[in-house]
């Protein structure tokens, strides 16, 4: 048995909903939309996911990636192409 | 004429807020694919709870008594009971932070 983890992301802000989910966000580790948070898969994190279901994208993973990991994904590839024209 | 300060119904004073009694096509397409967000969410939670040989009461009484965007109504997905309106239901929409909350189950026989 391998340890996984969640990787949860904050897809929708809790702004106007009550105290006792933002303060289960806060518990995540979740602070604005689009942060990335990695957490094992264990019942006690799974409860709090399931708080705020409706706010996060969560996806299973076998490792926790590093912030500098998780900027590299956003980094789009250097570069360009070559667009050939289309005969019109 | 145009912007913030143009000179509509709503805006040049009085109580006119017009909130329409029923959902748009596109809201229930949004409303559907929130919904499905949520059953993945439930199901990524189920799938890997279960690899570890674990288990949740909070999960199991969602699986339990939940129903998932295929298996509700549509008279559930985009309606909600409420015991002043006429005929019972009134349009999901005008359930406060209602693209956040989850609001599935009503009254049986409604």
């Amino acid at each position: 048995m391998s340890a996984s983890y969640f990787r949860i992301t904050l897809h929708r802000s809790a702004i106007g909903l009550p105290e006792r989910t933002r303060g289960v966000l806060a518990a995540l580790g979740l602070r604005k939309r689009s942060q990335t948070v990695f957490h094992p898969v264990e019942p006690q994190f799974a409860g709090m996911i399931m708080k705020v279901k409706e706010l996060v994208r969560v996806s299973e993973v076998d490792r926790a990636l590093s912030p500098k990991e998780l900027r590299e994904e956003r980094r789009p590839e250097r570069g360009f192409w070559l667009e050939k024209a289309v005969p019109r | 004429m145009f912007g913030a300060f143009r000179f509509t119904n709503p805006l040049s004073g009085g109580l006119l807020w017009k909130t329409p009694w029923r959902l748009s096509r596109f809201q229930k397409t949004r409303q559907r694919r929130r919904l499905r967000a949520v059953d993945s969410v439930v199901a990524t939670l189920d799938a890997a709870l279960a690899k570890q040989g674990q288990t949740l009461t909070a999960l199991e009484t969602w699986k339990e008594t939940m129903p998932t965007e295929a298996e509700m109504l549509p008279k559930d997905k985009y309606t909600i009971f409420d015991r002043k309106e006429k005929r019972y239901r009134k349009g999901i929409h005008k359930l406060p932070k209602w693209t956040r909350v989850s609001q599935r189950l009503n009254p049986p026989g409604y």
